[in-house]
């Protein structure tokens, strides 16, 4: 069964996609540390000042590793389930996968909605300490509702295939 | 508050009701968590719901909540990097000749991680790898290998460091070097009694065991994982002298892993060190992800003021330090199954906190029952993460290890039941360091 040529295509782009979120997820993570070490070694050597918004900015690096690490998340299908029917296969599996993906989908659709929202609600503000641009944090929020729908919209198209010519041959 | 749009009652159906039928659909449980607010931010005058997604940036935005990415970090610098290679043969050498040898190394090696790192879910992961086929290629049992391995995993948040004691301390404002303190007897305890266990099973089934250390080999050992050995020293001194504060501990274990992989052992490549981050931020973001819809859970249940509305009954009873303690492990125990430990505290903790004070059980004591309880949670199901993430590397089904880690929680209860009725297995260690912890 060869996949349709828009459904190869859509696949290349979330492809490269979540290649792309996944470097930047490594960039996060590891880039959290800086803030953190700064602020310890800089309590027991005059040679580093001593910063007032290391803290802001680790915080909001965890904010950014988080929600991009729940992007991932939701193209390898990750996210915790508590799984009651373990052994399920073909168009059984799919037909459920749809039923909690709609859920999934309404749930991105909020930090969509809201979250962009939320952002032009702090459009001016800058943070306290790091004086960072706010938008710059909460615009997360409808990113990470865009990006849910895109994967969370493959995964479904997958399922309806399935449900449909049944399990193809992997 | 008297004007809101629905009753405390209706509120609570709704919130709990939505939750249990998407968790029955398997809707993730951080989907299921956010979804189930909201008919509730729709209906409601006063809310709407912009409050999911203020109430997860207000969760994620937290300095504690860093502790869980460093700490996973930790875990997965050692095990790229030769630490944990070298803890093995450490192990090996100190309880290889006992009966089911192997499967006693899997716990010694729990009980070293658990003083390095403190997330029990890096444990299982990183050990499950390590062990499960190991062991099946000696002739233990799958269904043994998978349990004793995720039982064992949840000494990494009793034994300090501890994502859980950070939390804790963080979210009900205990002191954090008391905590750390507190778990070193409990999970010392626990691991000893599932040495025990092991030792049961070895004798019944008839395990492998290898061939006694020499004295030699022991010290050989010893000598190569001093440098790893210490680390919880460094990490727990430090939080107790005032050095850093908690989260930062976890930061100064992450350096600290990166020193040992990078300049004393030198076994880290870029590779190896591209792939502990990229593991590090998926488990860790995914576990995060749901303590801001948990929160936002409980914000609204908060608003409604349904936890004082469900235990209102509970405090007219008038228990007992002893009942209450039982009551509590209960409450933990039960929803342990349902939730991840970090929400669990989050929700379930504010609530109990001013029953167990009511009760005069001190603040510690009170952490590391729910600690303890929260910890066996990881591996009962349905919502077992421990012993989700062991069943998955092996292969295996949750329903076919269910036994196996029901006979090894046994011994377990049994060593939580004596500390509910004994408060100094949690209080003894800090009242004779740092008796200004207990206040």
């Amino acid at each position: 069964m060869a996949p349709s040529g828009a459904r190869s295509l859509l696949r290349r782009i979330t492809g490269l996609y979540s290649r792309f979120l996944d470097a930047l997820l490594v960039m996060t993570v590891a880039l959290i540390l800086l803030p953190v070490t700064l602020q310890i070694f800089s309590r027991f050597t005059a040679l580093l000042p001593r910063y007032i918004w290391t803290e802001e900015l680790s915080r909001f690096l965890l904010v950014w590793m988080i929600m991009i690490g729940a992007m991932v998340g939701v193209r390898e299908g990750t996210h915790f389930t508590v799984d009651l029917f373990p052994s399920l296969k073909g168009r059984a599996r799919a037909a459920l996968d749809l039923v909690s993906g709609l859920f999934v989908l309404v749930f991105a659709m909020v930090f969509l909605i809201y979250g962009w929202e939320f952002t032009e609600l702090a459009w001016y503000r800058i943070s306290e300490l790091a004086e960072l641009p706010l938008p710059l944090i909460h615009i997360a929020w409808p990113i990470c509702g865009a990006t849910w729908l895109l994967f969370q919209g493959e995964r479904m198209w997958d399922d309806i295939r399935v449900l449909r010519h049944g399990e193809g041959p992997v | 508050m008297g004007a809101s749009t629905l009753a405390a009652g209706t509120a609570a159906w709704i919130l709990f009701g939505m939750f249990f039928a998407q968790l029955a659909l398997r809707v993730p449980v951080a989907v299921a968590l956010g979804i189930a607010c909201l008919p509730i931010l729709l209906i409601e005058d006063r809310l709407w719901p912009m409050i999911l997604v203020q109430e997860t940036f207000n969760a994620y935005n937290s300095f504690i909540l860093l502790a869980v990415p460093f700490f996973l970090l930790t875990a997965n610098l050692m095990n790229v990097g030769g630490i944990t290679d070298r803890l093995v043969r450490f192990s090996r050498a100190l309880v290889g000749h006992f009966p089911g040898g192997l499967a006693q190394i899997n716990v010694v090696l729990s009980i070293f991680f658990a003083g390095i790192s403190g997330s029990s879910t890096a444990d299982a992961a990183s050990q499950s790898k390590l062990f499960i086929d190991a062991q099946r290629k000696e002739g233990y049992d799958d269904s043994f290998s998978v349990a004793i391995t995720a039982v064992s995993a949840v000494l990494a948040v009793i034994i300090p460091p501890s994502i859980l004691m950070i939390v804790w301390g963080g979210v009900l404002t205990v002191s954090i070097g008391a905590l750390f303190l507190a778990g070193l007897l409990p999970g010392i305890m626990i691991g000893l009694v599932q040495m025990g266990t092991v030792h049961i099973y070895a004798k019944m089934r008839g395990y492998p065991t290898y061939p006694r250390a020499t004295l030699r080999e022991i010290a050989a050992g010893f000598l190569v994982s001093i440098p790893a050995l210490i680390t919880p020293f460094i990490i727990i001194g430090g939080k107790i002298f005032g050095w850093f504060t908690a989260t930062e501990s976890a930061c100064i274990a992450v350096l600290y892993a990166g020193f040992l992989s990078i300049i004393v052992y030198r076994e880290m490549d870029f590779k190896g060190l591209w792939g502990a981050f990229a593991e590090t931020g998926r488990l860790s973001a995914i576990t995060l992800f749901c303590v801001g819809t948990a929160s936002a859970f409980g914000w609204l249940l908060a608003y409604y003021k349904i936890p004082e509305a469900l235990l209102a009954g509970v405090t007219a009873w008038e228990m007992g330090p002893i009942a209450t303690g039982l009551i509590i492990a209960g409450v933990f125990l039960v929803v342990g199954c349902f939730l991840d430990a970090i929400p669990a505290i989050i929700i379930v903790g504010t609530i109990l906190s001013p029953i167990a004070a009511a009760a005069g059980l001190h603040p510690v004591h009170f952490a590391m029952i729910g600690i303890v309880s929260l910890a066996f949670g990881l591996v009962t199901p349905p919502y077992g993460l421990c012993l989700m993430i062991a069943c998955s590397i092996a292969g295996i089904r949750m329903i076919d290890a269910l036994k196996d880690t029901m006979i090894m929680l046994i011994p377990m209860f049994a060593v939580l039941v004596l500390l509910i009725l004994w408060p100094g297995m949690a209080l003894l260690l800090p009242s004779l360091v740092e008796p200004d912890f207990l206040r």
